[in-house]
């Protein structure tokens, strides 16, 4: 054996059959190298298993069994949901809205006065300048 | 290795879904990952065992679970868009609830759980199968469908890694 490399894991896990063991054993007491690697190997397995348990979260599993739908999609289905309803009441506000009635551009000028006439295409600019009132003297 | 089979998902719940949690904390970091993990695996359970076949009951479970998380990352690397602010809030309410204690048991294997994200998948995945969940080298060959050789190979280059990453 040149080294005894993943033997140490498995000698550690207690995964080697007897042969196995024999020859990792032998190789060590003659291997610095190996010898070395068996102790940083086990330091950082008892590391590893050191990590705390971590319990389960309150609620995550109880007696009706895991939500039907996980955590995460649920709250993409509510935003669904919201959207579906809120798509459901535009339909049925523009099924019982009375389609517009044609506007004029008489009409326009007179609701929205400067706005509309600027537009050179609709005649001379009727600009309304609002009044501001003197603030202090 | 005991072959009892569970009889209900209730059972498998309460017997492994504390170490399914771990397992899946430990891979992704993260407690909200691991929570919806874990109640996808138990949804997979619970439509699945009516047709488990008896044989290594720890290696199906824990195929079903790597299945599920593999499944996840491939759904998350399609649409990775999972704004942060959420991911934070998520994380400081599933962290606040508890104690200090729960707290510190959180954080006390900080430098550990960097260290396994920092390890290529097969490696980390092998290394917390070992390591946190405690399978044997089958088991967790039969979980990963690749040969118990392949499982030996990955758990001490992964260790060898994380002394690496660790010093």
């Amino acid at each position: 054996m040149s080294h005894a490399g993943e033997l140490i894991s498995a000698y550690l896990d207690g995964e080697l059959d007897r042969g196995e063991m024999q020859d990792l054993l032998e190789h060590l007491a003659g291997c610095g190298r190996c010898a070395t690697e068996m102790d940083e190997m086990q330091a950082v397995r008892s590391a590893v298993r050191s990590l705390p348990m971590i319990e389960l979260p309150a609620g995550l599993v109880d007696r009706r069994g895991p939500a039907v739908v996980p955590l995460r999609r649920n709250r993409g289905f509510l935003v669904g949901a919201a959207a579906a309803v809120v798509a459901v009441v535009i339909a049925v506000a523009a099924l019982i809205t009375p389609p517009p009635q044609p506007v004029s551009l008489d009409d326009l000028n007179s609701r929205f006065g400067a706005r509309v006439s600027l537009d050179p295409a609709f005649g001379p600019a009727k600009v309304v300048v609002p009044e501001i009132a003197e603030v202090g003297g | 290795m005991t072959e009892s089979v569970p009889l209900t998902w209730e059972e498998v719940a309460r017997v492994y879904g504390r170490k399914m949690y771990n397992f899946a904390y430990r891979l992704t970091g993260n407690p909200a990952d691991a929570s919806d993990l874990v109640q996808e695996v138990l949804l997979r359970v619970r439509k699945g065992l009516d047709s488990y076949q008896p044989g290594s009951f720890e290696g199906w479970l824990w195929r079903i679970t790597r299945n599920a998380f593999l499944d996840d990352v491939r759904r998350r690397q399609r649409r990775p868009t999972t704004p942060i602010p959420e991911d934070v809030d998520r994380w400081g309410l599933s962290v606040s609830p508890s104690s200090d204690f729960e707290y510190e048991r959180l954080t006390l294997g900080d430098d550990i759980q960097k260290a396994l994200m920092d390890l290529p998948y097969e490696f980390r995945e092998a290394v917390v199968l070992c390591d946190v969940v405690g399978l044997s080298y089958e088991e967790i060959a039969t979980a990963v469908a690749v040969p118990v050789g392949t499982v030996r190979s990955r758990i001490h280059r992964g260790r060898k890694l994380l002394r690496g990453l660790l010093t």
